[in-house]
């Protein structure tokens, strides 16, 4: 079981470099897509031996929603905008690779010294959650297009989520869920708001945004 | 019988702020009525020595309110009753409807409020009222000093004393909350059982301090009182600083005391003496001169405070009871004393508009009455005997001197006997100064020719002040008494002791002395009189055309003195010399800063603004980098949490 898990997050691990070295904003969604699709099948590898029909019903519904919902519509927006690119990024892609990397080395070297529970301590759970916030930090600040912040905001509910998946036994899956749902609503919101600042500013830059402070 | 007199008070105060705006006629008999009842109640308990005690049977803001008057806040409370009253009747004439129709009636309103906010802080026995009525006292003061708003000076003081003020009263939210959760209730009396509390006694004393103007906590004070309207300067500078000398007295008996609160105490009280004098001697504005007497005044209090804090510890309660009872009355007399004086310059100031020293002289032709009560305040000032203001400090000095006879644990307050004696010194050259500048010699300036006396109604306050003054310098005793019951209620351990304090044959030997002088001047009279004065111009160094510009300046009467404290006063001087053949106007501009305001305070201010703009810049509106704000704040609990173990 344990290895099943490990290959699953170190492959999201792995996803964080593509999303991090990428200048391509489908590459980036897709990144996030396939990472969002690898957590989903979570529940089913920990749960391996109390299935049944909710857990499954669960696993869809988060693979749905990760993997194909809130891609397609990032991509439509995408379309929309007419951006395919980002080109000026605070943080560029060799430094932001770097950062990831030593971020998830710190993570995984961190873990030695963290209180955790005996069956967590010998996997990449922990350090793969925090790896994940820490790539979602990482696009959120060295980003300037709003897309690739939505991306950023959807890495950093990834590691949230498998994080939550720790509690997986006390926490109600409805918790999750709720973290989910707020995390869909913040992207339809910011959707809306990426199509306006879009046809306002002629720009998805959010740079150009600090006009509007104070 | 206290509690009709008080309520009756309270009720005609109360009444006063209503109706004063627009019935002056009225609010004067009110404020007189008040002032009666107050009177009478403060001394019927300072006779008695009885503790008059309150209790509501009702909650306000979640508390009992309870009200407590005992021989410590009587005696503040008859310096409240008397500077409210005289004031009231002074300020009639003096800030009247007919020069002043704007702001007189804000004037009687607000000092009818200043003198019921004072009343309830010396008689709220509960914390959280305490801090209820210190606020509408502070708030009253500040809207009296700036009836004047018209003039930007007056809003700048008034702005200073503000923010002195609310710096103040900060630490005395922090004082009475912490003493609130530590004895579990808002109710104030002796905790002397509880020594974990001592500590809380420097936040007392920061925060009152600020009030009573000691230094260095004084920087509102000279600008304050200069600007303020002279009546308004003379309730703040002999009642309201005494509001903080209150609230150190008071918690300096009730509080457990830390070791070197006493020494502490002193050591402030030398230092607000001296430099206060010092400040005082060096200035050109006669009301800023009298407000640094203030700092002085409220020295020389703490000096005495500071002696009866070490002998309270120390245990020698015989030198500690002279020394409290001469503390305690020198709060009367400098409170007598100030007013007067500030009364007195406010008639200077009514007549001639200006108070610059330089601008002013030879008024005791056209103000006899002004020249003369002026100079009577301005000895009793000095220590001078036959007047109050010797008979309180000379029963400090018996109890400094008597320590330091002792030869034990306090005889280390040797150098407060020399300090003391020197700011007497300088107390009364400044005021040689003061008086000599203001009313002798030459007008130096056509106001100040043409200048006549007050009113009756200005006049009056002052002549009842200085027969008050008068009596208490020839007749002590009769006062030593009462006060000794404050001191009974400050310190009850020391029921027993006798202070060896003569105060019968000091006023003796007042007596003798009041009637030598009045002797010497009678046979002065009469040998001009009879011999007939002959009139000659003063030696002039052979100039042909002597003016009044040829005069002592008050510049130039301190210069030597002032000299001694040039380290500590950094006059700033312009002098444009004359110079070549055909030379343009020559020019000396000498002004004395506020030192510790203008050298420390400012300079402390303007970093912390930069410190603030700088951190500003923090806040651009770049989301990326607020999130990084998170990111470094999230990462910094959690490596706190590793590392600390929390």
């Amino acid at each position: 079981m344990n290895d099943t898990l490990s290959l699953l997050i170190g492959l999201a691990m792995g996803l964080n470099l593509l999303a991090l070295g990428t200048s391509r904003l489908p590459v980036l969604i897709r990144a996030v897509a396939a990472q969002g699709v690898l957590l989903g099948l979570l529940p089913l590898v920990l749960e391996a031996h109390a299935l049944d029909w909710r857990l499954i019903l669960i696993t869809l519904a988060t693979v749905a929603g990760k993997g194909l919902l809130i891609p397609y519509m990032l991509i439509r927006a995408m379309r929309a905008a007419g951006i395919a690119r980002e080109l000026e990024p605070f943080i560029g892609y060799i430094p932001s690779l770097l950062l990831g990397a030593g971020g998830t080395i710190a993570a995984v070297a961190l873990i030695r010294y963290l209180p955790l529970l005996p069956e967590h301590a010998g996997t990449l759970h922990v350090p793969g959650a925090m790896a994940l916030i820490l790539t979602g930090f990482i696009l959120l600040i060295g980003r300037t297009k709003a897309i690739s912040q939505v991306c950023g905001y959807l890495i950093l509910e990834n590691g949230i989520y498998l994080a939550g998946l720790l509690l997986i036994r006390s926490t109600p899956i409805l918790v999750e869920f709720g973290i989910l749902l707020d995390v869909t609503v913040g992207i339809f919101v910011i959707g809306i708001i990426v199509d306006r600042i879009q046809r306002a500013f002629d720009s998805l830059d959010t740079r150009k945004l600090t006009a509007l402070h104070e | 019988m206290i509690a009709v007199l008080l309520a009756l008070a309270g009720l005609c105060l109360i009444l006063a702020a209503g109706m004063g705006r627009s019935h002056p006629r009225i609010w004067l008999g009110l404020s007189v009525i008040a002032t009666l009842c107050g009177l009478s109640a403060a001394l019927s308990v300072l006779g008695g020595g009885e503790i008059w005690l309150w209790r509501g049977g009702f909650t306000l803001g979640g508390e009992v309110p309870s009200l407590r008057l005992d021989g410590v806040s009587a005696l503040f409370l008859i310096l409240v009753c008397v500077v409210g009253g005289l004031g009231a009747i002074y300020s009639h004439e003096y800030w009247s409807e007919h020069h002043y129709p704007g702001s007189a009636p804000k004037s009687r309103s607000w000092w009818s409020i200043l003198t019921l906010s004072m009343t309830l802080v010396l008689t709220c026995a509960n914390g959280l009222h305490f801090l209820f009525a210190w606020e509408a006292f502070a708030l009253s003061a500040y809207f009296l000093i700036t009836l004047d708003h018209g003039r930007g000076e007056v809003r700048k003081a008034g702005w200073l004393y503000l923010a002195a003020s609310h710096a103040g009263t900060m630490a005395l939210f922090a004082f009475f909350s912490a003493l609130a959760a530590r004895t579990g209730t808002w109710e104030l009396g002796p905790v002397h059982a509880q020594a974990g509390l001592a500590p809380l006694f420097w936040l007392a004393l920061a925060g009152f301090g600020v009030k009573a103007g000691m230094f260095p906590l004084h920087i509102w004070l000279p600008s304050a009182h200069a600007n303020a309207p002279s009546h308004v300067s003379a309730i703040m500078s002999a009642v309201a600083i005494k509001m903080g000398v209150y609230g150190i007295v008071r918690f300096s008996g009730w509080l457990p005391l830390p070791e070197n609160a006493g020494w502490t105490i002193l050591a402030i009280g030398c230092a607000s003496a001296l430099f206060g004098i010092a400040f005082a001697l060096a200035q050109n504005d006669i009301k800023r001169l009298m407000a640094y007497c203030s700092v002085e005044n409220v020295g020389i209090i703490l000096i005495g405070l500071g002696l009866s804090v070490l002998a309270v510890q120390h245990g020698q309660p015989a030198w500690g009871k002279a020394a409290l009872a001469g503390t305690f009355l020198h709060v009367i007399n400098h409170g007598l004393l100030k007013t007067l004086l500030f009364f007195g310059a406010g008639s200077v100031l009514h007549a001639t508009g200006t108070r610059d020293m330089s601008r002013l002289g030879g008024l005791w032709r056209a103000m006899p009455w002004t020249a003369s009560l002026f100079a009577v305040g301005a000895m009793a000032v000095s220590g001078l005997p036959p007047l109050n203001g010797f008979v309180g400090e000379w029963a400090i000095y018996q109890g400094l001197l008597r320590a330091v006879a002792q030869k034990e644990h306090a005889a280390g307050v040797l150098p407060a006997v020399i300090v003391l004696a020197g700011s007497g010194a300088l107390a009364l050259a400044a005021f040689a100064k003061a008086t000599g500048v203001v009313f002798l010699g030459a007008p130096r300036t056509k106001p100040a020719a043409q200048a006549v006396e007050c009113g009756w109604l200005m006049r009056a306050p002052m002549f009842l002040l200085a027969v008050v003054m008068l009596v208490i310098g020839l007749l002590p005793g009769l006062f030593f008494a009462p006060i000794m019951n404050s001191v009974a209620a400050w310190a009850p351990q020391w029921s027993g002791a006798d202070p060896l304090l003569s105060p019968r044959t000091l006023g003796g030997a007042h007596t003798v002395l009041a009637c030598a002088l009045i002797a010497g001047v009678a046979l002065l009279l009469r040998m001009v009189r009879t011999n007939g004065t002959r009139q000659s111009p003063t030696w002039d160094c052979g100039y042909v055309a002597p003016s009044s510009r040829m005069q002592y300046t008050s510049g130039s009467f301190a210069g030597i003195a002032r000299g001694w404290f040039v380290w500590l006063l950094r006059p700033e001087v312009l002098i444009r010399r004359v110079r070549g053949h055909f030379p343009g106007r020559a020019l000396v501009v000498e002004r004395i800063p506020e030192t510790v305001l203008e050298k420390i305070i400012d300079p402390g201010a303007r970093a912390v603004g930069y410190m603030a703009d700088a951190a500003k810049k923090m806040q651009h509106g770049r989301l990326h980098l607020y999130i990084l704000y998170v990111f470094l704040g999230v990462t910094a609990l959690g490596l706190m949490i590793l590392l600390g173990g929390v």
